[in-house]
């Protein structure tokens, strides 16, 4: 893992997220249901962000129904009873990330596990609710299969989950073409192959399986990162990772896509159980053909004027 | 636990000297019918009084009457198929319509113990409201641990799209659903209850309607509470929630005609007077609810639902749905409609919860829980499990959760049932996903008496009983409920279980404390504004499907006609005949394309045309057209009455019934004999088709919904019509004696030709009857003038509209019959054949613009996009 201590420590970008829908026929009504302003977090702050709809939804003014969801993601509805063919959905925000602190290693894995497993009256911890399997990344005896051996008897959780992270970027090949918006972690381990989503899913899933709490984050990456730094992969795609609880440190961001973990070129969008619970953008549409939307992003640095 | 009972027989009872033969229920189970717990050697006590009011009010010369019992249960067969009362069953591929089992024998709930469980019913109801709110909202059951997280974030009924949703009035549940059962000390307890969409109340009405009458002297005499004044208040209760109040409009959204409980769906739409609307009936627009119908789009601001939770928004909730609809669950967000009930409610019906209700009374309300539930213990919780593992055999095992891709779940299993491998099989399967599993303690119901096959028997019963919204967060228990009574009394079943999968109803009678309601079920009287509302809707989807009724009823039986026509005159007939016959039998679909002409081969013809009769023949002949007739009807059955609907049914199933065994014998094959055989089929299915055209005409309120299938039925008779005749007229038919009569006979006019005419054979008296005369039904001019009035008054309200599409249609009344008469160089009417066929592109130019205008909302399907 590279450590992200001797990276930058600060990034201020500007991103932009495009999502086009060429139908090909017409659609008489559509409703929509975004994931795309970004939260902020101790370690992000979000200004000038910018929803354009093009053809502009139906209800002028409140066309967009804004709010928050569980996890306290925003949640952006909108929805066009006018017959259209293309549909076109562009957030643009600036962001400031701060790279996290070294974590450390972290409490054995074992009681973390303890800690959110039930027992009659003993107070939870928010994070217990990560611990379940949900439908794109279930629990199973595969992933902790898959994951076991890495978790040796009294191993500190981060050592071990960043053990795991590794496995999965080195067995698992980066393919677009393999799976899709549906694959779930069961699927994709089957494969060994497949995008950020699957490899995120699968890290999740197995940590799950052991009992530990991970989530899903859906983000974006530098696309072209500074001079003498590689450029890392799904830049231009939104991006996804997981992360996981550990009491003391509390959410701890890793990108198996990347092997590293989450620093300040990781724009966090939103996050979630899986993909499931933060799509981008979802849509329920009567009409028009099955076309695939068509998404570009791009993350830029901002050059102090 | 042991299951060492035994049946105490059925011995006489000599201290009541009851007038009654009823036998003693199962030693260990509270006896209903003599009020107390059946111990074993213990002498037989007699009646409790308001069975033995019961029974008096039964009596002839002093004694029960089996035979008049054997009557009245009879009756009570007869009136549960009368009304059509059914429930579905689809399994293993078959779907199978049973008729609703219903017990002559009311189950009786004195006045003191109804109290009771009115209180517990509704203080639990209050509970999960409370309930709900939380773990929707600020989750403190969940932080502090009271509900297992473990559990509730885990069941994938705890809708997360729900959380932060605070709905109209803060009422999650308006309809709650609780199972009860009397165990063997006399106690009611709480089994389980039914929170999304629970099923019912509308059998509950069909069997208070039917038992009710079928036993009035003993219903008076008990002193029997109505049940209709909780039904008017649940409709307040709804409406009050709503801003537009007393002008709300509710409707019960199904999840269709192959639910399995549809019956009593459409029952209780009918009986609360709201409209009955499938999830594509209805559309979102800026965050309104809305109903499509035939003129255009009308606010909703009630949705009594049966469509359960998960599938009411595909754009939040199960994309796969179809039986909801998209931008649901924002309108609910805004406030601008009311969802009874709110989705998210599947999570408490987890048998796991059961333990931890007393705990969240207390944290929620302060107060103890007044009726207990049975007992429960969730194997989540470690030491829970460890301490009941030796004692697994004393259990039912059921799931935690339903079924789902992050749960498993599975048929309940009662483990004394079970041998030692295989009970030590089931502890390892706990052992490796303990959550998932949640054992019960079996469950011991009383005995109520039914009368079964001759004679009073006790059978186990569980009550369901239904807590109802008043609107202001009160709850009002419905006096009454379903009970349900297992089929059998047999010890190796498990009486709670096997009423799962197969039970009669009985009604439940609650005993009067005081006066009793006046409120009956057909509630207050009407006044004049409410007859003016009572104007029934006519959805987009049941438009569509009255047009096409109309149509295929009429394709049908012209079909038929042309069918049995061709069979009947083809063979003495001439090249014009045979040729038109050919022609018409091709163009409608009679014989697969390609089929050598009658003029080619009358035989291949006439086996052709024969073979295509049925269904499955893949031609658009009788089959097709009588299948595609009862599909509308299906999906039209909340409007027909069950006769109605049984007569569409039977017409379908004679038909193929009596082609198949025509056309069946292997010796038959290809010989003369079937011809005569399907002819004889062919007359009947007519008949049988004119009672349903009868049926249309005179057996359905003729609203909008009817006009429109008049429209449909004219349309395709004007369409075939003149085609026929344009055809006829340019093979010169009308040259010819037996060409004559036929075109006369496609007009169903040889008779009135006939007397008036006599035997002349011109073209003017002719054309008079089958294009100008106004009096004849078959005459072009009649059913081009039907169909512009049916148009005018159909869209009475856009009237604009209504003369734009009706201005194209043909006026032949203001035609000139000179010139339609007069003949071309070659002998022809030419001109006449060219309005005829103008004619038929008219008619077809105005079933798409009705198409697009009245169903316009109907067409398409949604799909899901991701990104």
């Amino acid at each position: 893992m590279s450590s992200p201590a001797t990276g930058p420590r600060q990034a201020a970008l500007h991103v932009r997220h495009e999502t086009r829908y060429e139908h090909g026929a017409q659609v008489v009504l559509a409703h929509h249901l975004a994931h795309l302003r970004p939260r902020e977090t101790t370690h992000q702050t979000v200004a000038d962000w910018q929803l354009q709809i093009d053809p502009w939804p139906d209800g002028a003014e409140r066309a967009c129904d804004a709010g928050l969801d569980v996890f306290g993601n925003w949640r952006h509805a909108f929805s066009h009873a006018r017959v259209h063919e293309r549909l076109s959905v562009v957030s643009t925000f600036d962001a400031r990330v701060t790279a996290p602190d070294d974590p450390g290693p972290g409490l054995p894995w074992e009681d973390v596990a303890a800690r959110l497993r039930y027992r009659a009256g003993a107070a939870m911890p928010e994070a217990s609710e990560f611990a379940l399997g949900s439908p794109y990344a279930p629990r199973s005896a595969e992933f902790a299969q898959f994951a076991g051996d890495l978790f040796a008897p009294r191993r500190p959780l981060l050592d071990a989950a960043t053990a795991l992270m590794h496995r999965i970027f080195s067995e698992f090949q980066y393919r677009v073409d393999i799976t899709d918006v549906g694959t779930d972690a069961l699927h994709a381990l089957q494969l060994r192959r497949g995008v950020c989503q699957d490899f995120a899913h699968v890290m999740i899933a197995a940590l799950r399986s052991l009992g530990l709490a991970a989530r899903y984050v859906s983000g974006y990456l530098l696309t072209q990162p500074p001079p003498g730094q590689p450029r890392l992969v799904g830049g231009d795609a939104s991006h996804a990772w997981a992360s996981v609880w550990c009491p003391k440190a509390g959410w701890v961001d890793l990108d198996p896509t990347n092997d590293v973990a989450a620093g300040c070129d990781h724009v966090t969008l939103a996050w979630g159980r899986d993909y499931g619970d933060v799509a981008p953008l979802r849509g329920v549409i009567r009409g028009g053909s099955n076309a695939r939307p068509v998404v570009s992003v791009s993350v830029t640095p901002i050059v102090a004027p | 636990m042991t299951d060492a009972t035994s049946d105490s027989g059925h011995p006489a009872d000599p201290a009541s000297a009851a007038p009654v033969q009823a036998g003693a229920a199962t030693v260990g189970r509270f006896d209903e019918l003599r009020g107390a717990l059946v111990e074993p050697g213990a002498p037989l006590r007699g009646f409790v009084p308001h069975w033995q009011q019961l029974f008096d009010t039964l009596k002839v010369d002093g004694n029960v009457d089996a035979a008049e019992l054997a009557s009245r249960a009879a009756r009570v067969l007869w009136r549960v198929r009368e009304d059509g009362a059914t429930y579905n069953v689809h399994a293993e591929g078959v779907d199978a319509v049973h008729a609703w089992p219903l017990q002559l024998l009311p189950f009786i709930v004195p006045a003191d113990e109804w109290a009771a469980i009115a209180a517990g019913v509704s203080q639990r109801a209050r509970l999960f409201n409370a309930t709900l709110a939380d773990i929707y909202g600020a989750q403190t059951l969940l932080r502090e641990a009271v509900l297992p997280p473990s559990l509730v974030f885990a069941h994938p009924q705890y809708l997360r799209p729900v959380h932060g949703l605070v709905p109209p009035g803060g009422v999650f549940l308006h309809v709650a659903a609780f199972d009860l059962a009397r165990g063997p000390e006399g106690r009611w307890w709480v089994l389980a209850q039914r929170l999304q969409a629970p099923s019912g109340l509308g059998y509950l009405l069909e069997n208070r309607l039917i038992v009710g009458q079928e036993m009035h002297e003993a219903f008076a005499a008990l002193r029997v509470q109505r049940a209709g004044a909780s039904f008017l208040s649940l409709l307040d209760g709804l409406r009050a929630l709503t801003p537009a109040g007393d002008r709300a409009r509710i409707v019960l959204l199904t999840p269709g005609p192959r639910h399995e409980t549809y019956f009593e769906q459409v029952f209780l739409a009918r009986y609360l007077g709201i409209t009955l609307v499938e999830g594509g009936d209805l559309t979102v627009r800026d965050r309104q609810l809305f109903l499509k119908t035939m003129q255009g789009l009308e606010r909703v601001h009630v949705v009594l639902r049966r469509v359960d939770d998960e599938w009411v928004d595909p754009l939040e909730l199960r994309s796969d749905s179809a039986l909801g609809v998209p931008g649901l669950l924002q309108a609910l967000r805004a406030g601008e409609v009311v969802l009874a009930n709110v989705p998210g409610a599947g999570v408490l019906e987890s048998p796991g919860l059961a333990a931890f209700w007393p705990g969240v009374a207390r944290r929620l309300l302060d107060e103890e829980l007044l009726l207990p539930a049975s007992t429960h213990w969730w194997c989540g919780e470690d030491s829970v499990w460890q301490a009941q593992r030796a004692r697994l055999a004393d259990f039912v095992v059921a799931p935690t959760f339903p079924a789902s891709p992050t749960t498993q779940s599975f048929q309940p299993v009662v483990a004394a049932y079970l041998d030692a491998a295989a009970r030590a099989a089931l502890a390892a399967r706990v052992d490796a996903d303990p959550a998932a599993f949640t054992l019960q303690a079996r469950v011991r119901p009383s005995e109520t008496p039914v009368w079964d096959a001759g004679a009073i028997e006790p059978r186990p019963a569980v009550l369901r009983v239904f807590a109802l919204t008043d609107g202001r967060g009160g709850w009002q228990v419905l006096p009454g409920g379903m009970a349900r009574v297992a089929m059998r009394r047999d010890r190796t079943f498990d009486p709670w279980l096997s009423m799962q999968h197969g039970s009669a109803s009985a009604d439940t009678w609650v005993i009067a404390q005081g006066e009793v309601s006046r409120v009956s079920l057909l509630g207050a009287p009407l006044s004049a504004s409410d007859l003016q509302a009572q104007q029934r809707t006519v959805t987009s989807r049941a438009a569509e499907n009255l047009y096409w009724l109309g149509r295929y009823t009429e394709r049908a039986e012209f079909v038929v006609a042309l069918a049995r026509l061709a069979l009947e005159s083809l063979r003495p007939a001439g090249a014009d005949i045979r040729t038109l016959l050919g022609e018409l039998a091709e163009w409608h679909g009679l014989v697969p394309e390609g089929t050598p002409t009658p003029l080619q081969s009358l035989r291949v013809f006439e086996r052709a045309l024969v073979s295509a009769l049925p269904a499955a023949a893949g031609c658009t002949s009788a089959g097709y057209n009588l299948r595609a007739l009862v599909a509308c009807g299906h999906a039209l059955r909340e409007r027909l009455s069950p006769d109605h609907w049984r007569l569409m049914q039977e017409l379908d199933n004679h038909f193929e019934q009596h082609v198949a065994s025509a056309l069946g014998g292997p010796a038959q094959a290809g010989g003369a004999a079937p011809v005569a055989d399907v002819v004889g089929v062919l007359g009947r299915t007519a008949m049988h088709l004119s009672a349903v055209t009868g049926a249309q005409t005179d057996r359905m309120v003729r609203d909008d919904g009817w006009r429109l299938m008049s429209v449909g039925r004219q349309v395709e008779r004007l369409d075939t019509l003149c085609h026929a005749l344009a055809r006829g007229l340019e093979l010169r038919l009308h040259e010819s004696e037996a060409g004559f009569t036929l075109l006369l006979t496609l007009f169903d006019s040889v008779i009135t030709y006939r007397a008036r005419f006599q035997a002349r054979r011109e073209l003017l008296p002719m054309v008079h009857l089958l294009v100008f005369d106004t009096d004849n039904p078959r005459s072009l001019a009649w059913v081009a003038r039907t169909l512009r009035d049916r148009l005018r008054k159909l869209s009475r309200q856009d009237t604009a509209w209504a003369d734009e599409v009706s201005a194209g249609l043909p006026v032949p009344e203001a035609w000139s019959i000179d010139v339609l008469c007069a003949l071309d160089a070659d002998g022809q009417p030419s001109a006449m054949i060219a309005a005829l066929h103008a004619c038929v592109d008219t008619v077809r130019n105005l079933s798409d613009a009705i198409g697009h205008h009245l169903f316009a909302h109907v067409a398409g399907a949604d799909h899901n996009v991701w990104q």
